[in-house]
């Protein structure tokens, strides 16, 4: 092996040495007392899970407020002098990326998602995955990584189609659209009842098509990293051949845009998350290659979406029954 | 330093040479990684990992087939069981249609193959020969580790969310009783004279001895927190006990039912293997990506070796007598 090969296969072996080492001390000492104490042994492992979820996300903030803040400071799209709104956002962003509330998620769905795979079970049906229609996966976990990546950034664009489509869905997901000071840390500002049905759907969609819960992880990883960069308040795109393979800031503005982002047939434009082929192929990919003003188009007029983080939820509630 | 060096050397020969002995010319160890869906095949003698393959999702356990030909690994979330070589752990073929084995085990007369599966409270009873599937037995929460009655005729389960153990008649293929146990009982070891259940007691610090033909707890000892697996040290008389959260393991006197010894292991010791010459025990350490091996001379630490995620399984060819 050539010195640069050897260099580069010590430094990753050092940082996955560095990485399991912090892992462990953390979890042994912090969280494995405190799940014991909880009676809540047979989750050890779960736990063990969760606590590198936590350093997963800690690490990603890091990195990303590091990479994005300097790409937003360098080229913003907007200047803002009370920026807020977007500090709201920043707390959307640690609840979900240190894993508090994909935790109580998580332990409000694997109930359902355990027992409907259980009765499957009972019926002699056992949900398939991908490597039953395509052995040679199973040999290769980066090319199977990438083809639940596709699978679910697929199942993602559909789930976004029916957040913007469905009024119901709307009125939950338009929390997500009412930020005008769109920046990095937006990506994670939802309704909590929109994160349950999209996470309940994606469990079921995991379920039947065999995600394993390492793979989920780091696919979720992937998609929020990116998810991130297509939120950041940054003049950048990814020229004519780079739009159309990958979801770029000015592509996902346009979605976030007043006037075309949530309006027209398909209730929008440029769903896609991750990869815009999906546009492409079902016609909702906008022909606008600008970089507009974002939020939604009764703001103008008014409308309030709440400036907090629990008065954005209630709102959210009382649109859904008809009231706000 | 010309003496320290050549110190050195003797000593790394004299290990060298003592691993030979242990193992076969060309045997490894063989480790699940159930965070990573690979198995590690590890040098005993070199105490390297050579090289690291794609398995399946979530491997947690393994076992030899009865005529220890073939090696099983159960893959609880792709649903499958492959087979490996034992000596070298080449995959030779892969069993579809296993649902969710997370503990696997054979009857003593081999006509009966069990799996407990963890997710989804459920103990599957396959055919011995075939792995065509006989009952599927819905059960209390989170059923865990498989004992065997001498004559194959009762299976006994624990259920770690449930703090009991259930008994299954594999004739009828029901559950015929149910133990309550401490909490989360997770390994269960059948003693050689086929008298007493040990179970031990990973949400509390001990172990629970039951004469099961009375249906009656005897005995309660204290090991250390998260006491989990059992393995044989092979001499009929002892048995090992990993304390997951102690960081120890202790070693119990199947005969006079009390512990011998207890000595720590870092890491969140698992699953272990003893080998041949009861000299070493090999654990995987689940929380720092290690197996960790112990001369049980000494016990001391020898070595750890870097393998993948979670390891949990592991396995070696040369290992002690299971009693």
């Amino acid at each position: 092996m050539d010195p640069l090969t050897d260099f580069l296969l010590d430094a990753g072996a050092f940082a996955t040495t560095l990485w399991a080492q912090i892992h462990a001390a953390l979890f042994e000492s912090v969280v494995q007392p405190a799940v014991f104490r909880l009676g809540m042994v047979t989750w050890l492992e779960g736990a063990f899970d969760a606590t590198e979820i936590f350093m997963i996300g800690a690490f990603e903030i890091v990195v990303l407020a590091a990479v994005l803040g300097a790409l937003e400071k360098w080229r913003p799209v907007e200047t803002w002098e009370d920026r807020r709104p977007v500090r709201v956002d920043v707390a959307y962003t640690l609840l979900v990326r240190l894993g508090v509330l994909p935790l109580a998620i998580f332990f409000l769905l694997l109930p359902v998602v355990d027992g409907l795979d259980g009765w499957l079970r009972m019926q002699d049906f056992i949900p398939p995955k991908l490597e039953d229609a395509v052995p040679g996966l199973l040999a290769h976990p980066f090319a199977s990584f990438l083809a639940y990546l596709v699978a679910l950034d697929f199942v993602l664009y559909w789930l976004h189609r029916a957040q913007h489509g469905s009024g119901f869905w709307w009125a939950l997901h338009a929390v997500h659209h009412s930020q005008r000071e769109m920046t990095f840390w937006t990506d994670d500002r939802n309704h909590l009842l929109d994160m349950v049905i999209t996470d309940l759907v994606l469990a079921i969609v995991a379920l039947f098509i065999g995600v394993a819960p390492g793979q989920f992880v780091a696919i979720v990883a992937v998609t929020r990293a990116f998810e991130s960069l297509s939120h950041a308040n940054v003049r950048l795109a990814f020229g004519r051949v780079g739009e159309r393979l990958l979801v770029s800031p000015r592509y996902h503005r346009v979605h976030h845009a007043i006037g075309t982002g949530h309006e027209g047939r398909a209730k929008g434009c440029n769903f896609a998350v991750l990869f815009p082929v999906w546009d492409h192929l079902f016609g909702t990919a906008s022909p606008v290659r600008e970089f507009p003003a974002t939020g939604i188009r009764d703001q103008l007029e008014g409308r309030d979406y709440g400036d907090g983080f629990w008065r954005q939820q209630w709102l959210g509630l009382k649109r859904l029954a008809g009231r706000a | 330093m010309k003496t320290l060096g050549k110190t050195i050397l003797l000593a790394a020969l004299a290990w060298a040479a003592s691993a030979h002995a242990v193992f076969a010319p060309g045997e490894k160890v063989i480790v699940l990684n159930s965070g990573d869906g690979s198995i590690s095949i590890v040098d005993p003698v070199s105490r390297k990992e050579e090289k690291r393959v794609p398995v399946g999702k979530e491997p947690h356990h393994l076992m030899a087939t009865p005529d220890n030909k073939e090696l099983i690994v159960a893959n609880a979330s792709s649903n499958d069981l492959v087979f490996l070589d034992p000596k070298t752990g080449d995959i030779l073929r892969r069993v579809p249609g296993i649902s969710d084995p997370y503990q696997i085990a054979y009857s003593p007369d081999r006509k009966w193959f069990v799996s407990a599966s963890n997710r989804l409270d459920r103990v599957d009873i396959y055919h011995g020969a075939d792995f065509r599937l006989a009952k599927r037995l819905p059960t209390g929460k989170v059923p865990s580790h498989i004992a065997f009655s001498a004559d194959s005729k009762l299976a006994f389960v624990t259920l770690q969310e449930s703090n009991e153990f259930i008994t299954i008649d594999l004739g009828k293929q029901e559950i015929v009783w149910t133990m309550p146990t401490g909490k989360q009982p997770a390994g269960i070891w059948m003693t050689p004279d086929d008298r007493h259940l040990l179970v031990g007691i990973t949400g509390e610090s001990h172990l629970e001895i039951y004469d099961w033909r009375a249906r009656r707890m005897v005995k309660r000892i204290l090991t250390g927190l998260g006491a989990h697996n059992f393995v044989a040290r092979g001499d009929g008389r002892h048995v090992f006990l990993s304390n997951r959260m102690a960081n120890t393991i202790s070693m119990v006197d199947q005969q006079t039912l009390e512990v011998k010894e207890t000595f720590p292991v870092p890491g969140g010791p698992d699953c272990m293997e003893i080998t041949r010459d009861g000299k070493q025990l090999w654990t995987t350490s689940r929380w720092i990506r290690m197996v960790t091996v112990v001369d049980l001379e000494t016990k001391k630490v020898l070595h750890q070796i870097p393998v993948g995620k979670s390891p949990h399984g592991l396995y070696f060819q040369s290992h002690a007598p299971r009693q």
